[in-house]
């Protein structure tokens, strides 16, 4: 085998995700040429960035969950229970929005707790658990305002959400872009003096120049796009909107809790063999409860934006949520039998099934066939998955 | 690597089980069974299936609650109530199922629970990369692909990773548990190399097995097991195979030999 595709073979680059973006730009590119151009302008590029952000904020945690051989079926219930009740707590209570929205998390924190010892402690599957929470806290979201819409008015806090004033703008768009580029570059670099000084083998350098530069460059054009959407009757143009920006800062969190703590390698460790990781003494209880309480933590986030995007929190908020979550999370390349997945593929996931969404909705594709679709892409996703590891020769 | 081995007196018990017992709902597991272990020995632990050996071993090791009994180490009684009790006190498992996460690579396996942290308490991963590395050399010299899923390794480099615990984290007491099953005639030799090489630095080893040939080649004394209890212990060069046979199948101790609580000196 000749020299560079050695090199591009021993490289650790993960081919599944490079697949999935190709898929992402084809989907974009063909509803792009039925549009007539209108799918790839920056106003529509905008909103299903922003229409993707809560769905991908909880995509990125049930990555974990799923790993770990455990499922969420609550989470919608749960995020309409919390943001319902931060909403009212600001309506009808007139708390101030930082102070309802720690209550919130209290209130998520005490679910998860509830929902985590049961799985965890006394060993109920947490599909049963769940799926309890699933109807009691849609119950529950009902009671916290006996069914009533509780406007949110707050204009700090609706800037969470998106909107009109919710994004930063082009300057500090910019700078962020930047800022982004040069950690990716310099964790790079630090990558490859640490394995040059600890005498471990490093990918040949321009591999990992273009690592580095692909990323970069999907960064700025990113950044690009979003600032040049301008809502026609204001002077500036948008920039990256808020939701989108929570959604990044929890996917790297996520990102480093996954590569760089003990508590991401446990995950996995308990989802790719229980009972190794608990002969090799990993406190699989305790680890289970603190994905449950990171689960809750996130949950509350999504809530906070729901709320502030839709302007008040109603009962129905989160409705179906739980199903559009797993669906991103399998897309992504998420194995509901526990053990891979990747918070990258999270995102990707999700973005792939919102832009096929608004894709079709562009296209007046009726309501009745968008399901019918949305819900074959992801069996195609799960079928592709299982063909992909039997081919990587990943199945154990 | 971590701190030298400490100098061992080979005299002095390293590990006494001393009436322990073990039930699985009406079932005796483990029935009031005593059992030694000196330093530098290998006591073969022998049995049918669900005679109790693996039990046993496991509650040595943390894995499974000794429900009445004393775990002695080195002259204190100790409890060892979890995996990391038993890692703290030096003893080590290599289990039949070889305990590895499928999904990890064969550093993460190799550190998986006592990962090396950096000053941010975070994942240290080149040290530990760089650690490993060395740890696989020295058992096997062509095992490199140690950033791929254990799943895609061979047997025996499987079975480097699970040993490589013991090496790397300095196991006084080891247990292992069929460390041969799965494995091709050379894979076995650099297994019985290695019990000799552990042996010869004062580790104490405990060796399920059920291949005649591992038992009488390795240990130093045997410990014979049937439907929880001991049979007896002897050692190794005092009995034959058949007598030993006679030992797991009817559990009929020999005629005329002696038991050994101790190694021969």
């Amino acid at each position: 085998m000749n020299q560079p595709l050695q090199s591009i073979r021993s490289a650790s680059v993960d081919w599944r995700m490079v697949l999935m973006a190709g898929v992402l730009v084809a989907i974009s590119l063909i509803f792009n040429a039925f549009s007539d151009g209108i799918f790839l302008s920056p106003e529509n590029l905008y909103n299903i960035a922003q229409q993707t952000a809560v769905v991908g904020i909880l995509a990125t945690v049930m990555v974990l969950v799923i790993v770990a051989r455990h499922i969420d079926l609550s989470v919608g219930s749960v995020m309409g229970f919390v943001g319902v009740l931060i909403a009212t707590l600001m309506y009808s209570a007139n708390w101030s929005w930082p102070a309802a929205s720690l209550a919130g998390l209290a209130a998520a924190i005490l679910v998860a707790m509830y929902q985590g010892s049961l799985t965890a402690v006394v060993g109920v599957p947490s599909f049963v658990v769940t799926l309890g929470g699933l109807m009691s806290f849609r119950g529950a979201a009902f009671l916290v305002a006996d069914g009533r819409t509780q406007p949110v008015t707050d204009p700090f806090f609706l800037r969470l959400g998106g909107g009109i004033d919710g994004a930063i703008g082009a300057t500090a768009s910019w700078v962020l872009g930047v800022l982004m580029c040069l950690a990716l570059a310099l964790t790079m670099m630090g990558r490859r003096r640490a394995r040059q000084r600890y005498g471990v083998p490093t990918n040949a350098l321009g591999i990992d120049i273009l690592m580095v530069a692909v990323p970069c460059a999907i960064v700025l054009g990113f950044v690009a796009t979003m600032n040049a959407y301008q809502i026609p009757n204001k002077d500036a143009p948008q920039g990256i909107p808020v939701p989108v920006l929570i959604w990044i800062a929890v996917a790297l969190c996520m990102s480093f809790l996954v590569h760089r703590t003990r508590f991401g390698r446990y995950v996995f460790a308990m989802g790719g063999n229980p009972d190794a990781a608990a002969l090799v003494g990993i406190p699989v209880r305790r680890v289970t409860l603190q994905l449950f309480v990171l689960l809750a933590v996130l949950t509350t986030i999504a809530a906070i934006v729901s709320i502030a995007r839709l302007n008040a929190g109603t009962n129905s908020l989160g409705n179906n949520m739980e199903l559009l979550v797993i669906a991103a999370t399998v897309i992504g390349g998420t194995a509901l039998a526990g053990g891979s997945g990747s918070i990258l593929g999270s995102v990707l996931g999700a973005l792939i099934m919102q832009s096929i969404d608004s894709g079709m909705l562009l296209l007046d594709v009726p309501i009745g066939w968008r399901y019918v679709i949305i819900g074959q892409v992801l069996i195609v996703a799960v079928v592709f998955d299982v063909l992909y590891r039997r081919w990587s020769g990943d199945t154990p | 690597m971590n701190a030298p081995r400490q100098a061992v007196d080979p005299t002095r018990c390293l590990v006494e089980l001393r009436n322990i017992r073990k039930a699985f709902g009406g079932v005796h597991a483990v029935d009031d069974v005593s059992l030694n272990l000196y330093p530098g020995e290998v006591v073969a632990v022998l049995g049918h299936n669900g005679a109790g050996k693996s039990t046993l071993m496991k509650m040595l090791a943390g894995a499974y609650p000794i429900d009445s009994g004393e775990v002695v180490i080195t002259g204190e009684k100790v409890q060892v109530r979890t995996p990391s009790d038993a890692q703290r006190l030096g003893i080590e498992s290599i289990y039949q199922t070889l305990a590895l996460a499928d999904n990890l690579d064969a550093v993460a396996n190799l550190f998986l629970g006592r990962e090396l942290l950096t000053r941010w308490r975070t994942l240290d991963d080149h040290r530990m990369d760089a650690d490993a590395r060395k740890v696989f050399h020295r058992l096997n010299k062509n095992f490199t692909n140690v950033r791929t899923p254990v799943r895609r390794l061979s047997g025996g480099q499987r079975q480097v990773v699970a040993i490589s615990r013991a090496i790397y984290f300095n196991a006084r007491i080891l247990i292992m548990d069929e460390p041969t099953a799965a494995l091709g005639p050379e894979e076995t030799a650099m297994v019985a190399d290695l019990v000799r090489q552990l042996k010869a630095d004062g580790v104490g080893i405990f060796l399920i097995s059920h291949d005649m040939h591992d038992v009488f080649a390795l240990s130093d004394r045997l410990a014979v097991m049937k439907n929880g209890r001991l049979v007896g212990t002897y050692r190794t060069q005092d009995v034959t195979e058949d007598e030993v046979l006679g030992m797991i199948i009817v559990g009929k101790q020999p005629a005329g030999k002696s038991q050994a609580e101790r190694p021969a000196r």
